[in-house]
């Protein structure tokens, strides 16, 4: 039995095609993940199917309904979970399961699901001031009210560490029924391993579509086989390490020192008690869930936040006396895209040349070779905003790079890129890293802990962990990074 | 009907938490009225004049101080005109009276006598103010003097009574007005917002894959909203005539029965603003453009529709505010006049419901194709 038919299916946003002649079904009575990086067409296809948006050719049936002229009938059946779960932040926790019991028809009986959501205690509390994974188990509770045949959850476990993510599954299981469908979206490639079926989506198609068992035992593996679903990936030698020169001959003994860095904000720390010492040519990553201080603590390693005490100093020089020189050793890629959006990409590179004080005689033709170097000739005259999403990461890290800084200071590369991106960038990273360049970055992805040297692991402000990544998983028996990191935090909420 | 009423639970639960609603219903009225109190003012002002006297007739200096003692003028005299030129420059004095040395000659032999006054074009109202205070004191003056021979008898004599407001008090006028304004600018502000920010905040999503239908969303926005702008517009009410003691003469049923229409409008417009751009930013900078500005500008509280072009004396009968005016104003000043009364919600009626049926109609069951 098929839950969602959907047949040749094609959804245009002006020029851009976010469904591409797609076709799929839906079993009923399982989950079904519905994996994709940032802009493959995850969200649109489940909206397609709960008839928010038409799509231009092609046809859906949603439990034997057409979701575009029954809509109002299929909506009684489903329960339909938006990104950022669709909740009033400045209503409480009970006053949301009240408005979503009454919209649904349905009894104001929450005692199972406020006892299953451990949200009990929480009930007066403003949706608002709840923590991500509790807002995320509230999300969920609303959408379960009126027990719906059809759930679709719209990345549910974005930006929520490992173990509230494993909660979250579990929770799903446990409150529905048999016959319940689910359909569940995720960025997580190494979530595929949870669901009873698992439909890969990239640039609007399907590439893979089945049991995630039978394609990969590992969730590891599940990513390589997908990278070669997608093309596979050949390592080239990275020619933007190979042009890198290294030239600056200052003798440290670490070139990046974090010195006891602390945040406080008020009563609650942000970041506490934070020390490392990150040697020349290392890659260092700073991992955790959002919220633990990864990005309190990077912002204040470059000098962006104060410290409300201890220093950091980047080749030696301590960046709260002497700002402007620590960072012109500094190459900085932002979090969230920081480049402007309205000018082509040629003046961006130019105008941080200029920002970043390459020589004026220099500027031309560093500029020229980076965007030799990146492949960017064809398209430096295109707006900026334009560009893919995967176009302007590396754009941003061509922007990083542009004055050969000895230290790269990366804040989640590759948040929002497909495998085959990620992949390049790392290559990219670690390449650089040999040539001598110290990276310090910032990742959620577990599996990406591997290519650093050493990592830090952040939680609720405090690092509770540093090494190799094999010491790590030593320490506490596990196989997998994600593993380590779901023990390891589970140590730290013990003490 | 249970659907509804969760929602208008819902959004006054968000009223009660959100400040923004409660300055934008509270604080800006007073701060609106405080403004238009206060600030602008259409009352006679007293204006400072420069006098340059050649005429060195005892006659004359009486006329000289004449300038200077009226309620209306202060003067400076000086002998060197440099000295007045740079004063007015600085804008010290609005303007300059010079009496040439053969000014009472002329008189004396039964001529007319010429008296230059120079007035800074820069401020239009006061430079006619100054010109009309020169030619009433040099009139008086005349009557007074040794010439008042010269005279000719008046024998049309207008005797001016000012209706409804005696006093000729400014604010008495403006302030009724200016709830007017002050209510477009909340009615279509408040919803402008509420909306766009369901869009923004990803909540028009959800909603709108459960039982909710069309006239749920519309209704479940447009009474809890009417409430609170009831409130509002009884708490300026209180602010005018309770604190301000700017008189009322009309019947306060009539009052709040216009408003309640008014607002209903306004608060139209303010919907349809929100349903069509989605974007909380977008949605209030127009509120502003849409609402504030031509409710300031065209509604004739300030500048006179009559002297405006045709096709704009048009174009304002599409203002509410401009009818609305129009009643508040009547209703305060003269009390309940029916014919305008009538008119004034049969227009009242006519837009509100045009606006409804527009909103009912721009509201998405789905999301925009963008």
């Amino acid at each position: 039995m098929n839950a969602v038919k959907i047949s040749h299916i094609t959804k245009k946003f002006a020029d851009v095609t976010a469904i591409d002649d797609l076709s799929l079904n839906i079993e009923s009575g399982k989950i079904t993940g519905l994996i994709g990086a940032d802009g493959s067409g995850k969200t649109t296809l489940i909206r397609l199917i709960i008839g928010m948006l038409v799509a231009e050719s092609g046809k859906i049936s949603a439990l034997g309904l057409d979701p575009v002229t029954q809509k109002f009938e299929l909506n009684k059946l489903i329960g339909y979970m938006p990104q950022k779960f669709g909740l009033y932040e400045d209503l409480t926790v009970i006053e949301n399961l009240r408005l979503y019991a009454d919209l649904k028809g349905v009894p104001h009986d929450f005692e199972k699901l406020l006892e299953f959501t451990s949200l009990k205690k929480f009930q007066k509390r403003l949706a608002g001031a709840l923590s991500g994974g509790m807002k995320q188990k509230l999300g969920l509770a609303c959408v379960l009210l009126g027990s719906p045949k059809f759930l679709l959850l719209d990345e549910p476990s974005v930006g929520v560490d490992p173990v509230s993510r494993r909660d979250l599954i579990k929770m799903v299981r446990d409150l529905i029924s048999s016959t319940t469908t689910v359909l569940w979206s995720t960025a997580y490639l190494d979530e595929a391993h949870r669901f009873d079926t698992a439909v890969v989506m990239n640039k609007g198609k399907i590439i893979y579509e089945g049991k995630p068992t039978e394609l990969a035992k590992t969730s590891e593996e599940f990513e390589n086989k997908i990278i070669d679903l997608m093309g596979g990936y050949k390592k080239t030698e990275s020619p933007i390490a190979k042009n890198y020169v290294y030239s600056h001959t200052e003798d440290v003994a670490y070139t990046v020192v974090a010195d006891n860095l602390e945040k406080r904000y008020g009563d609650f720390y942000a970041v506490r008690n934070n020390s490392f010492n990150i040697e020349k040519g290392e890659i260092f990553g700073l991992l955790g869930p959002n919220g633990a201080g990864k990005s309190t603590s990077f912002k204040m390693m470059c000098g962006l936040l104060k410290p409300t005490s201890g220093t950091a100093q980047i080749m030696g020089i301590d960046i709260q006396k002497n700002p402007e020189k620590a960072r012109s050793n500094l190459g900085y890629m932002a979090q969230k895209f920081s480049l402007y959006e309205s000018i082509t990409l040629e003046q961006n590179l130019n105008f941080f040349a200029e920002i970043y004080e390459v020589p004026k005689e220099e500027l031309k033709s560093r500029v020229d070779e980076i965007m030799n170097v990146f492949d960017f000739k064809k398209i430096k005259e295109q707006k900026t905003g334009d560009l893919p999403l995967g176009f302007k990461q590396k754009l941003s890290m061509a922007c990083a790079l542009i004055h050969n800084p000895p230290i790269l200071f990366l804040d989640e590369p590759t948040s929002g890129v497909d495998v085959l991106t990620r992949r390049d960038f790392w290559n990219h990273i670690t390449s650089l890293a040999q040539k001598g360049v110290t990276v310090l970055v910032t990742t959620h992805f577990m599996d990406e802990a591997e290519y650093c040297d050493r990592i830090s692991l952040f939680y609720k402000g405090e690092a509770i962990a540093i090494g190799t990544p094999n010491e790590l998983k030593k320490q506490v028996n596990a196989k997998s990074m994600e593993e380590a990191f779901i023990n390891l935090i589970k140590e730290s909420d013990a003490k | 009907m249970k659907i509804l009423r969760a929602l208008v639970r819902k959004e006054f639960l968000q009223i009660i938490r959100d400040p923004s609603s409660i300055v934008i219903s509270f604080v800006l009225p007073l701060i609106s009225i405080l403004i238009f109190m206060y600030g602008i003012n259409m009352d006679a002002v007293r204006v400072t004049l420069g006098i340059k006297n050649n005429d060195n007739s005892h006659e004359i200096a009486r006329l000289v101080n004449s300038f200077g003692q009226s309620n209306y003028m202060n003067s400076i005299v000086s002998d060197d005109m440099n000295v007045l030129t740079q004063k007015i420059v600085r804008s010290k004095i609005k303007g300059i009276i010079s009496i040439p040395n053969d000014f009472s000659k002329k008189l004396e032999t039964g001529r007319a006598a010429d008296l230059m006054l120079i007035t800074d074009g820069s401020e239009v109202n006061t430079a006619n103010y100054s010109q009309n205070y020169v030619i009433q004191i040099s009139n008086q003056w005349l009557a007074t003097s040794k010439y008042a021979f010269l005279m000719k008898p008046q024998i049309v004599n207008p005797v001016t009574r000012t209706w409804y407001n005696q006093e000729s008090n400014g604010y008495f006028f403006v302030l009724p007005g200016s709830i007017a304004i002050t209510m477009t600018m909340i009615g279509i502000l408040l919803t402008a917002l509420v909306v766009a920010r369901e869009w923004e905040r990803g909540t028009m999503e959800a909603l709108l894959s459960t039982k909710v239908t069309k006239i749920h969303i519309v209704l479940g926005k447009y009474i809890p909203y009417f409430c609170l702008g009831m409130i509002s517009m009884i708490f300026n009410l209180i602010l005018c005539i309770g604190i301000f003691r700017v008189p009322f003469r009309g019947n306060y049923f009539v009052l709040l029965f216009v408003s309640a229409l008014f607002l209903f409008t306004c608060m139209g417009i303010g919907l349809l603003i929100s349903s069509k751009f989605k974007n909380q930013f977008l949605a209030s900078q127009l509120s502003l453009g849409i609402g504030f500005l031509p409710a300031l500008l065209l509604s004739g509280l300030i500048f006179p529709i009559n002297s405006m072009p045709e096709i704009l004396q048009h174009l304002t009968k599409l203002l509410p505010p401009r009818h609305y005016i129009t009643f508040i104003e009547s209703e305060f000043m003269a009390g309940t006049v029916w014919p305008v009364v009538l008119k004034c919600s049969a227009l009242l009626i006519i837009l509100g419901t045009t606006f409804f049926i527009a909103v009912y109609k721009s509201t998405d069951m789905r999301l925009p194709n963008d």
